[in-house]
């Protein structure tokens, strides 16, 4: 153990606060401050860090989920303790984070999607403004998995974000007022947006939601000036409706040809085929290129769409101001088990086999932790991370995962037993990476479930599932894991088991080798992000789904914000108006989720906390 | 014999709709859906007995049955819960019914869709199989339910650990 005093660390921290105070991750990219304090020589960060605010919904544009604030570290974080609790008043599924600019704190929140700006410069953290946007009800008839939102963008002194209904608003930081408004989906044709738009240079990007409802999933690229659309690129149909040009080479044999998301469909389907994006989009500044993953085709029974429903459960790299494809790598063709790939990719620099590589990072829902190749979209790398048993790993020749055919279900055949189920070895609740230890910190899942594929109808609006499932605890009989996983040996050093519930927070990792995160139960947790030791634990109200951040107060003292409120996919087996009786209700997730009713209950609050 | 009452019931409205209109403002157009004597909203003054009419296939296995099969075709299921506990939509298996659980107030739920995202079937499905699919809601939790969601027994399978 060869680490600094935290007292020295402080100092040095403060001195490079000094240095690059007021700079922004806009300025600092062109600066290329890429060093923390503490870092191994075998990691090379292609982003900048956050400096005291949080910009970005993963705070940079890598999806490190790193933050080098210290002050908050494994000596003092037992003094931690709640400064402020913010109610909003509204009991669905708090996902997502806050940002924090310019002293100010700004929270989404779940339907009705409003805006909240809290004065970081006053005692108690004063509302200074609430933007509404009152998208239309009826969305929330069409949400598959609760009335979530994962967050907002800020750039240009806006704060970016999609509705439930699928209207991107631009609001003014200082002033809460809309400057524009763009509508990129159709609730009547089953499209809702969940996730936090993500803005790089003048583009916003956003995605749709909608895999259980036979949407046509795509990302949006929008003006962050004005809001006009730029261009769309789909995950189904034809070539040029993909912004696939002469630019895109995937590396993959199985990957090439023209138009292959016509050619992989029966005739038709792919207008219906699902592949939405509802997870993490992450940027290179050096390769100038934009990560995403692509969610289930749809419907799920695998019988009415033979072929590999490109491109469905697939990594993309595009350029962002063009959209135009510059690779894509399908991860899991034809799939038979809702592995959404919409997964956080995390660009980092890394010693991979004695040599220094542009890494992609994607713990995947389908259990296997994937490293790519970021340039070409080569798999390097497949290791399981909980307990897997729908393909015995990747052949990474191929590029193609090694299927038991046992586990893929047919119309009227159940497929028994299948890890991970559905809701994936991890869901799209995002890890961090310390650059300090060279390691990913995942909040895994280790369910397993009884899969049978039924006849589905496309009636336009109403779900697209085709689908019968109950979900169990995996082998083992714990649902939940925290896990410190060694990026470099590709193995896990740590675990935190949970028994009865899986983990279902997003992770953060801080320059004080702490790593937040949060239980389905509400206990909001520091862990030494060595030794996966818990240091200091809190119970919040209701169980947490979302993504915890930290940041600097003008008053120069580190915060750690959470949000609780249980609720998503899984935990709104919480709400009061699913009922147990029905192990296959909530699209499976009801069989596994008994315990949470009485473990806690729904109502979103905003925490944050910061040392005694 | 109940069709006959619900017939009876269906003509006696249809009539009193008809000498109303004789006096009143012009009625709204007929969604050619039966009449089913639900008040819009709650009604002032001391509670009124109310005579809804009953589902006609109310007990009748064979169409409980089919009513199974329309929940499962029309999609019910991907929002209601696999066996109708719940998910996008609320739960039909608990005591609470929003809008009421007489078999008209459910009927009239279906044809003429809620708010928060229930679609209007009203003018999709036909008016007897509405009926059915009301059956079946109803058969939830009773012993004559078809098809109850039952955990099939698991066979012991080797899984893979992870490393």
């Amino acid at each position: 153990m060869k680490r600094q005093q935290p007292t020295l660390k402080a100092v040095f921290l403060c001195m490079c606060a000094l240095l690059f105070a007021g700079s922004d991750l806009g300025q600092a990219q062109d600066g290329a401050n890429n060093t923390v304090p503490g870092q191994l020589q075998s990691v090379h960060l292609v982003s900048p860090v956050p400096d005291g605010d949080w910009q970005l919904p993963a705070g940079d544009y890598a999806n490190t989920r790193y933050d080098p604030l210290d002050q908050i570290n494994t000596g003092n974080v037992k003094n931690l303790q709640v400064v402020d609790i913010v109610a909003d008043g509204i009991t669905r599924g708090h996902e997502g984070q806050p940002l924090v600019v310019n002293n100010t704190l700004y929270m989404v929140t779940p339907f009705p999607n409003n805006l909240l700006a809290f004065d970081l410069t006053k005692p108690n953290f004063p509302m200074r403004w609430k933007y509404e946007p009152h998208p239309n009800p009826v969305a929330k008839g069409v949400a598959c998995c609760d009335w979530v939102n994962r967050g907002a963008s800020y750039g240009d002194g806006k704060i970016v974000y999609a509705t439930l209904d699928n209207n991107v608003v631009a609001v003014d930081a200082n002033t809460g007022k809309q400057v524009w408004r763009t509508e990129v989906g159709d609730i009547h044709r089953g499209e809702t947006t969940t996730m936090a738009a993500f803005i790089v240079k003048n583009v916003v990007m956003v995605g749709n939601s909608g895999g259980e409802l036979g949407v046509r999933g795509k990302v949006t690229g929008l003006s962050l000036s004005d809001g006009h659309v730029m261009w769309t690129a789909y995950n189904t149909g034809p070539d040029n409706d993909c912004l696939i040009g002469p630019d895109f080479h995937p590396f993959y044999k199985k990957d090439q040809g023209q138009n292959l998301g016509v050619k992989t469909w029966p005739a038709d389907a792919w207008k219906h085929g699902g592949g939405p994006v509802w997870g993490w989009i992450s940027y290179d500044p050096e390769l100038n290129l934009v990560f995403y993953g692509t969610g289930n085709p749809g419907p799920w029974n695998p019988d009415q769409r033979p072929g590999d429903n490109k491109w469905t459960c697939t990594v993309w790299a595009r350029d962002p101001e063009t959209g135009q494809a510059k690779w894509a790598t399908q991860l899991v063709p034809h799939d038979a088990w809702d592995y959404d790939e919409i997964m956080e990719n995390i660009p980092i620099d890394m010693n991979w086999d004695g040599k220094m590589r542009k890494l992609l990072l994607h713990p995947a829902r389908n259990g296997f932790m994937l490293v790519m190749d970021r340039t070409t979209g080569e798999l390097l790398s497949a290791e399981a991370f909980e307990p897997v048993n729908w393909a015995s790993g990747y052949d990474l020749k191929t590029g193609l995962p090694q299927v038991d055919p046992a586990k893929r279900t047919h119309t009227g055949i159940y497929a028994r037993q299948v890890c991970p189920s559905s809701t994936g070895g991890k869901e799209f609740v995002p890890s961090a990476f310390s650059p300090r230890t060279g390691m990913l910190y995942i909040p895994a899942h280790n369910t397993c479930m009884d899969h049978e594929a039924i006849q589905a109808n496309y009636i336009v609006g109403t779900p697209y599932l085709g689908s019968s499932t109950t979900m169990f605890a995996g082998p083992g009989g714990y649902q939940g894991e925290l896990i410190g996983w060694d990026v470099q040996h590709a193995k896990k050093v740590w675990s935190i088991k949970d028994d009865i519930l899986p983990v279902y927070s997003g992770v953060l990792a801080t320059g004080g080798d702490l790593v937040f995160y949060g239980t389905l139960e509400g206990w909001f947790r520091a862990v030494d992000a060595h030794t996966g030791k818990v240091l200091w634990q809190f119970k919040t109200g209701s169980g947490i789904v979302g993504d915890p951040i930290t940041f600097r107060s003008p008053d120069g003292k580190q915060y750690v914000a959470i949000y609780s409120g249980v609720g998503g996919w899984m935990g709104a087996v919480a709400q009061p108006s699913i009922s147990l009786d029905d192990p296959y209700a909530a699209l499976g997730v009801t069989g596994a989720m008994g315990p949470i009713k009485t473990l806690t209950a729904p109502g979103d609050d905003l925490y944050i906390f910061a040392l005694k | 014999m109940k069709k006959i009452v619900v017939l009876a019931a269906i003509i006696f409205a249809s009539i009193a709709v008809a000498c109303r209109q004789q006096q009143d403002p012009p009625a709204p157009p007929m969604s050619g859906l039966p009449d089913l004597g639900i008040p819009v909203g709650p009604v002032p003054g001391p509670r009124k007995p109310m005579t809804l009419p009953k589902d006609p296939y109310m007990g009748d296995p064979v169409a409980t049955q089919e009513g199974r099969q329309l929940f499962v075709w029309f999609n019910c299921a991907g929002c209601h819960g696999t066996h109708g506990g719940g998910g996008m939509a609320p739960s039909l298996r608990d005591q609470d019914w929003l809008y009421g659980d007489d078999d008209a107030h459910i009927f009239a739920s279906i044809a003429q869709g809620r708010g928060s995202g229930m679609p209007a079937w009203g003018t999709k499905i036909p008016e007897q199989q509405i009926w059915k699919l009301v059956a079946y809601i109803k058969s939830m939790r009773t012993k004559e339910e078809p098809d109850p969601p039952l955990v099939p027994p698991k066979p012991r399978v080797r899984t893979v650990r992870a490393k």
